[in-house]
């Protein structure tokens, strides 16, 4: 049975370890440079609570990298100078040179890292992918893609925008990297947003792409929203149909309950779904999948570098007020 | 309301958007429609005996009949002929969407009637489709704070015909539907339209249409607020409804989803083969007809003017000119 070790213990090192405890893998090691967090997560799910990441590489078959992704590098390359299977959380790393270290290192040690773009996962996602790739709407011409509610609370440097990047690397990463995935390379970008203007707890950004098979796309990333809200939408138009989901209108379950004050306002809206097809065990039980038959991962390490370098231009674009071609793109040094 | 007797004439029925102004028309008590002119005999004299109103071969028959008003539908290209020949013998003109397919003829169009004191009104419906009056009420209201964004769409089906003919129409889905919702967003907020940037694909979604069909433009305001508009004619024959017009704004104490013609019966239907909504909301384009009507009988000045229809048409016009050199287009654009 493989051995796993989680680098990181917020949010998201929470959700994956639910995903492994259903997996036939041991979570055996937990690393945090926060030390009561890493022995919090060892007394809830088990394992060591490790005083350094070597401790934790040196116990492990696999390593889950759940921190901020300004981050990711050091560890990526410390888990891949060992040999270590590597699962990285997105986005792959807060820059375009970090992204480069990281894909080069992992080749350069043969080992084999799964970026971990969920959306890929969601059924609703995947199956539109399907729809397209069945030749059942055409051939793809305009699709809309939206992410929008507020800025998440549970994590400090979301705010920062020198190691989030902000709504655009944050948020609209994921849609980036589910049209890329669909329709292939980007051409350009032209982006507007709130970035450098509202404060990221405000961030917002509507972002043009064009992509190399002509294409349009359109991404909606918001953080501007208010707390209660959370939206999520597709549409894929192509020249004999179209695929459409939105998560306010395509749900099965709506509870409306009295409060105190007798006014029903409290209200939960859920689209539950069967344990194997929750999109962040999919995406953990994908990845064992393959690593164990050597079949490739649904996402690459390249597939995590382009949604980045796509998201940077983006910015770039929001910045600067022009549209960013792709392929001659470089980041701006800091 | 008033019954005083209002005299009505239709100018071309090019544009389907006439058949439902005549109906609107026999709705409002005291309007007669006194005649339909057009220039496709055939086409014309099929809207005279569907809504059993004379029909006449020659413009100057129809005007010698003096009516208060004027309803010009005609193709899009040839709306400054029929307002040139009209201007100064009738003295209100309604006059479909886009203005015109060039500056100089939106122009030639206002002057033509301000030089013959005629009140142009330009039909842009969704002003009076109540979901959008609502919205126009909340942001007047300003319970919304500063407003940060707005994102919107007019989709629709490819409509075909001479909508698709670069000269008759001005060009494709982007002429087609820039104009209506930026139409809005210049009346919730008098202001105008700074810059645009555009995507804009051609036989994207139509193989082999020859035309735009397919535009995304990214625009911001001179208020500050930016957004972006999906022009395009992306709802297949195949899809329940027309098209849509959604506004979405992004704001400091919330964010509201406007879609106009959500107000749906779904209707399943073996005989038609497919699903389709059926909109029971109420009719806009009753709404820009009363509001024209009304125009007339209290001679006010007109609610859409003709400036209104400019300024949309340079938002289109500008965002053909972004989309061909790959670059972000300031407007006011230049007089050519």
């Amino acid at each position: 049975m493989k051995q796993v070790g989680i680098v990181g213990t917020g949010n998201i090192a929470q959700i994956h370890l639910e995903g492994w405890q259903r997996l036939p893998v041991q979570v055996v090691a937990h690393y945090d440079v926060r030390a009561e967090a890493a022995q919090q997560a060892s007394a809830k799910y088990g394992g060591k609570a490790c005083s350094s990441l070597d401790e934790l590489l040196d116990q492990v078959d696999i390593v889950d990298i759940c921190t901020p992704s300004h981050v990711h590098r050091e560890n990526v390359l410390a888990a891949a100078a060992v040999g270590k299977a590597i699962v990285c959380e997105k986005p792959l790393a807060r820059h375009l040179r970090d992204c480069t270290a990281i894909v080069e290192a992992v080749e350069r040690a043969g080992v084999r890292m799964f970026v971990a773009q969920v959306v890929r996962f969601f059924p609703q996602f995947a199956q539109a992918k399907a729809v397209l790739d069945s030749g059942a709407i055409g051939k793809p011409g305009v699709i809309r893609t939206s992410r929008a509610g507020a800025m998440p609370r549970w994590g400090s440097f979301f705010g920062n925008f020198d190691l989030s990047g902000g709504v655009i690397l944050d948020v609209g990463i994921h849609d980036i990297d589910y049209q890329r995935w669909c329709f292939g390379e980007v051409e350009r970008v032209f982006a507007r947003g709130l970035t450098f203007t509202n404060g990221l707890q405000g961030d917002h950004a509507l972002i043009s792409l064009r992509f190399v098979n002509g294409a349009i796309g359109h991404i909606e990333a918001g953080w501007a929203s208010p707390p209660a809200q959370w939206r999520t939408r597709l549409e894929i138009c192509g020249d004999a149909g179209m695929v459409e989901w939105d998560a306010e209108e395509d749900t099965s379950v709506t509870q409306i309950m009295l409060d105190a004050e007798r006014t029903g306002k409290v209200r939960t809206v859920a689209s539950p779904l069967a344990p194997d097809d929750n999109p962040y065990f999919a995406e953990l039980a994908h990845f064992l999948a393959c690593l164990e038959s050597g079949e490739p991962f649904r996402v690459t390490p390249h597939d995590g570098l382009m949604a980045v370098k796509v998201a940077l231009a983006a910015i770039e674009s929001v910045r600067t007020g022009q549209p960013i071609t792709i392929a001659s793109f470089e980041e701006p040094s800091a | 309301m008033s019954e005083q007797p209002v005299k009505i004439g239709l100018l071309s029925f090019a544009h389907g958007h006439a058949h439902s102004y005549a109906t609107c028309l026999k709705k409002v008590p005291g309007v007669e429609i006194v005649g339909i002119y057009d220039d496709n005999v055939a086409r014309g004299e099929e809207a005279a005996q569907q809504h059993n109103v004379a029909f006449f071969a020659a413009a100057d028959a129809l005007l010698d009949q003096t009516p208060d008003g004027i309803i010009i539908c005609a193709e899009n290209a040839n709306h400054r002929l029929l307002v040139e020949k009209v201007a100064g013998r009738t003295r209100y003109i309604l006059c479909e969407k886009p203005i015109a397919t060039t500056l100089a003829d939106a122009q030639a169009i206002i002057d033509a009637c301000a030089a013959t004191h005629t009140k142009l009104q330009i039909a842009f419906p969704v002003r009076f489709a109540p979901p959008v009056q609502w919205l126009k009420e909340t942001l007047d209201a300003g319970s919304l704070g500063r407003i940060l964004a707005v994102q919107t769409t007019n989709h629709g089906s490819m409509p075909g015909g001479w909508f698709v003919n670069q000269t008759l129409a001005g060009g494709g889905a982007v002429i087609d539907h820039t104009v209506h919702v930026i139409d809005l967003l210049r009346w919730f907020w008098r202001t105008e339209v700074s810059e645009v940037y555009a995507e804009i694909g051609e036989s994207l979604l139509h193989p082999n249409l020859g035309i735009d069909d397919a535009g995304l433009l990214s625009f911001k305001l001179a208020n500050g607020v930016y957004g972006t508009l999906d022009t395009s004619w992306s709802r297949p024959a195949s899809y329940t409804t027309w098209g849509d017009v959604k506004i979405e704004v992004t704001a400091e104490q919330g964010v509201v989803f406007v879609d106009a013609f959500k107000q749906n019966l779904t209707v399943s239907s073996d005989g038609i083969g497919k699903t389709r909504w059926q909109n029971w909301g109420s009719s806009m384009d009753q709404g820009l007809i009363n509001d024209f009507i009304d125009m007339i009988r209290t001679e006010r000045t007109p609610s859409i003017t003709g400036e209104d229809g400019l300024r949309a048409l340079e938002v289109a016009l500008a965002a053909y000119q972004s989309a061909k050199s790959g670059q972000v287009v300031q407007l006011p654009l230049e007089k050519a």
